[in-house]
């Protein structure tokens, strides 16, 4: 489902200056995998998402997402795969502290303006999913870690995407937080998305549910 | 319908978008109370010229449709009292009447009033004077030599000269002439009564040494407006060494005056427009790392540069909006129930009395576009490049 | 020389616009020159966020411009009160040499900028984005005919005279005049009228068959006969004059401001008609068409039914 063909991701700080996060690398996700790319912050596996999610463009390459070439579309279309077919997990969440908990997880849909009834239709059934219903209104920055990681989840499922992208989703969370995390993992594995995390977390390498473990070291794949 | 209604505008991102302004409550705020403050001012000095335009012009229907003036070297003279027969002989002419008028000047007080001389036998060039002498008897006034006065010269009077009932004219000659103040003139607009200063004819002449064949001017009535032109050039023709003013010149000399006055403030307010203009733009630009990463998280979940944009005009419009609604209502406020205080001074200048009138509600919906044009666009003008800039930034730098 | 406070508001307005529309086309001329789609370099990159800011840049002027034009009008109109002879915009416009073609480069400017949103909206569609480049050449050109018009604009209202006087409209757009204008009325009344009525049914004919370049070309051809079958003939309806055939005097408050609700539904039936070569702007055409045929056919109707003849 995911093909990355000869890639590699070069930035360019200045005329003599460049960093390449990548280095020619070829990676093969099947639909529904759950993959787990291990690395030290800086080794690339970050940039890997990024490619994923078409946040960026490889210098050479070609990414391809369900026979889709996604590696060269436009800022707007670019967007519009993001928001269909990609959720994302970031580190700090990421989620607007001053807006409500429903506000937060509606946030990929306003750009479509959806219509009211649909849009709270989807709304209502990943609030269910995800256990924070009961805190429909309340304002993100009042809410427990627990509960906000779960914002973050129910907001990165709201376009019912294909793929779940987390990036480095426990780096900032205690050890209770971070096995909460992974067993949603688990039950997010049953539901046949495809789901990729990259992190230096050791919690991940050893879990039972995971199809792949991929080691980036250096823009290389190693294993 | 509504449903497309609904598709063009976006409920949500204006929600997102108000909910934008609020998070950052101080910037917000500060945008606000200034671009309020420039409507405000904006809208307050075309509220007071529209009211001032409108009293004036009020006026200027109430003057004579022609007024005639002798002019020797290039400066104003008595006129032949002689001409007026031979005027109402052109067809047209309705009526030709001489008076007699002129400016006092007031020592004291710094300030010319004007003295208007009534010949209550004849008729007369005012409506307002029509009314005036069935009121009064102007033969008694010249018997017991007195005047009626505006409500402007009593009070000036009082002040300068600590007189309550009476005045000594210094005529020509040296001598003094007293006149008796009989009682207070109420006319048609406030404006012009408040300097003015009713005596009789026969006294107007002895305060200025006119002489009885002669008048200070004659003002002409005609029949059918359309054809003061043509009259104008008829008298010009047979009297070559006079002045003709129509009520027409009269009006386009105070409109072009007023545009020219607010002509002036409308300079200032577009170097403060300018000013304005580099402020929102600075404001705008400077994005901290907070507002960086919200972007590139909007980004990440699927908003397009379009979207943020979108979003980014959505701001500028409601703050740009709001600010001008609101600098509107001050304007109302400020200049018809407070009666424009400090500023009204500047526009109503003209005289040198200072004229205490309630400026008239002129609601012109004009006014409220010129105001808009002036602000709104250029508000949103200033933040296109800034929105820009913020709406490309890299989502994939931002996040991490 | 006019220097009202109107006027200097549009002035301002179009210092703006020249400033903004100036980026526009160093952009407009680096992405002609250089955009590449597949490219995967930075300059590529830099111009593709680049062709956001223009494209904006586009748009806020062409929203700007079109309440902008209405209000010139009013201004044209407030002017016509200190223009000795004027009685209406007719005069204004009439005032300098300038007046005619600046009003005709300003709707045309409509056009053409709308002309740019068009396909500027069909671009982002295309994952190729390939009429960018297309876009943006025809920007360059967009852009002298819009700057003319600034140019126009200033030096006409800095050339106004208050004390040269005009003719009236009356003169300007009855049958002896010696214009242009007055061959309009070399054309039958009858003839002009069937021509007008036709070709409303052809468009609408074409709007239920869905016939797409018929549906344009007919909006083409109505917008032209509309002008001049107001001037000659639905006019002096309004007016109830048969001498009265001036297009401004109706715009002002005496006749309810009628001329800004046919003005704008006219335009923009004809304007989406046109636009409809392109893409899928039937229906608003239509309904705008036939609010416009309605209005102005309203009037020499009434006037039948309250009078019983014909003027």
């Amino acid at each position: 489902m995911i093909k990355i063909k000869n890639v590699s991701k070069i930035y360019t700080i200045n005329k003599n200056n460049t960093v390449t996060a990548l280095n020619n690398i070829d990676l093969n996700f099947k639909e529904g995998e759950l993959i787990v790319l291990k690395g030290a912050s800086g080794s690339g596996k970050s940039t890997i998402l990024s490619l994923i999610a078409a946040l960026s463009k490889p210098t050479t390459g070609e990414v391809i997402v369900d026979d889709k070439r996604i590696s060269k579309l436009p800022d707007r279309f670019a967007s519009l795969y993001r928001r269909e077919n990609i959720g994302f997990i970031f580190q700090k969440y990421n989620l607007i502290p001053t807006l409500s908990v429903q506000k937060n997880i509606l946030l990929p849909l306003v750009p479509s303006n959806p219509d009211e009834q649909e849009a709270q239709k989807k709304l209502e059934i990943v609030m269910k999913k995800f256990n924070i219903s009961h805190k429909k209104d309340a304002i993100v920055r009042n809410l427990s870690g627990g509960e906000q990681q779960r914002v973050a989840i129910a907001r990165a499922h709201i376009n019912d995407p294909k793929i779940i992208i987390a990036d480095e989703p426990t780096a900032n969370l205690d050890e209770k937080l971070s096995i909460h995390f992974i067993e949603i993992l688990k039950e997010l594995k049953s539901t046949n998305k495809t789901i990729i995390v990259a992190t230096h977390d050791p919690l991940f390498f050893d879990l039972d549910f995971v199809d792949k473990v991929i080691e980036v070291y250096n823009g290389n794949i190693v294993s | 319908m509504i449903n497309k209604l609904k598709q063009a505008i976006n409920l949500y991102l204006i929600q997102y978008a108000i909910d934008a302004i609020l998070r950052s409550k101080s910037k917000s705020l500060f945008i606000t109370i200034i671009f309020t403050f420039l409507t405000f001012l904006l809208t307050s000095i075309f509220f007071i010229t529209n009211s001032v335009k409108h009293e004036l012009n009020t006026t200027v229907d109430a003057l004579p449709q022609i007024t005639v003036q002798k002019i020797k070297a290039g400066r104003h003279y008595d006129i032949d009292i002689s001409i007026v027969d031979e005027i109402l002989e052109i067809t047209g002419v309705e009526d030709a009447i001489a008076r007699v008028w002129g400016y006092y000047y007031f020592e004291n007080i710094g300030v010319n009033f004007t003295i208007v001389g009534i010949n209550q036998y004849e008729k007369q060039y005012k409506d307002s004077f029509e009314k005036l002498i069935q009121k009064v008897d102007i033969d008694e006034l010249n018997e017991n030599s007195s005047m009626i006065v505006g409500h402007g010269v009593k009070q000036a009077m009082e002040k300068g000269y600590y007189l309550q009932n009476y005045f000594n004219f210094i005529k020509p000659d040296g001598s003094l002439k007293k006149v008796n103040i009989a009682g207070v003139f109420d006319a048609q607009t406030q404006l012009e009564s408040n300097d003015m200063i009713i005596i009789s004819q026969e006294q107007a002449r002895d305060i200025f040494d006119i002489s009885e064949d002669m008048a200070t001017d004659i003002v002409i009535k005609v029949a059918n407006p359309q054809e003061i032109d043509t009259i104008v050039s008829k008298i010009k023709l047979q009297y070559p060494d006079t002045r003709i003013i129509t009520k027409n010149d009269l009006k386009v000399s105070y409109q072009n005056i007023f545009d020219y006055k607010s002509g002036i403030f409308l300079a200032i307010f577009i170097i403060s427009l300018f000013t304005f203009f580099m402020i929102i733009y600075d404001k705008s630009s400077g994005l901290t790392s907070e507002e960086k990463k919200e972007i590139g998280i909007l980004k990440a979940i699927g908003w397009t540069v379009d979207d943020v944009l979108k979003e980014k005009f959505y701001e500028s419009f409601i703050i740009s909006f709001i600010s001008y609604l609101i600098g509107i209502i001050f304007a109302f406020i400020f200049v018809y129930l407070l009666q424009a205080p400090l500023l009204r001074d500047i526009f109503v200048g003209y005289s040198q009395l200072k004229t205490t009138f309630e400026l008239p509600f002129v609601f012109d919906f004009q006014t409220l576009f010129l105001v808009f044009f002036l602000s709104v666009p250029i508000y949103i003008a200033a933040t296109i490049i800034p929105s820009w800039k913020t709406a490309t930034l890299e989502a994939d730098e931002a996040i991490r | 020389m006019i220097l009202s406070p109107e006027v200097l508001s549009i002035l301002i307005l179009d210092v703006i616009f020249l400033f903004f529309s100036l980026i526009a086309l160093i952009l407009s001329i680096k992405i002609f020159l250089n955009w590449d789609i597949n490219s995967t370099s930075k300059t590529q990159y830099k111009l593709e966020k680049q062709s956001f800011l223009t494209a904006t840049i586009i748009k806020y002027i062409f929203a700007i411009k079109l309440p902008l034009f209405l209000f010139f009008i009013f201004t044209l109109d407030k002017i016509s009160s200190v223009l000795t002879g004027a009685m209406c915009a007719a005069g204004v416009v009439d005032a300098t040499q300038y007046g005619t073609y600046l009003f005709i480069l300003k709707i045309l400017n409509i056009y053409i900028f709308g002309f740019w949103l068009l396909i500027h909206h069909l671009d982002i569609k295309d994952e190729h984005l390939s009429l960018t480049k297309a876009k943006f050449g025809f920007f360059i050109f967009a852009f002298f005919i819009f700057v003319s018009e600034i140019i126009l604009e200033l030096t006409m209202f800095l050339a106004i005279d208050i004390d040269k006087m005009v003719s009236c409209c009356g003169t300007l757009y009855s049958n002896s005049a010696t214009s242009y204008i007055s061959n309009i009325f070399l054309i039958d009344t009858p003839i002009l009228l069937t021509l007008f009525y036709g070709n409303f049914i052809v468009i609408v004919i074409s709007y239920f068959m869905k016939k797409k370049y018929i549906f344009t070309l007919a909006n083409f051809f109505f917008l032209i006969i509309s002008i001049i079958s107001i001037i000659s003939f639905f006019g002096t309806y309004i007016y109830e004059l048969p001498t009265h055939h001036c297009p401004f005097c109706f715009l002002q408050k005496d006749y309810y401001y009628v001329g800004y609700f046919i003005y704008t539904s006219l335009f923009l039936g004809t304007f989406n008609g046109l636009a409809t070569g392109f893409i899928n702007k039937f229906n608003i055409s239509m309904i705008f068409n036939i609010i416009f045929t309605l209005l102005i056919s309203a009037y020499p109707i009434i006037f039948y039914i309250k009078n019983g003849v014909w003027l």
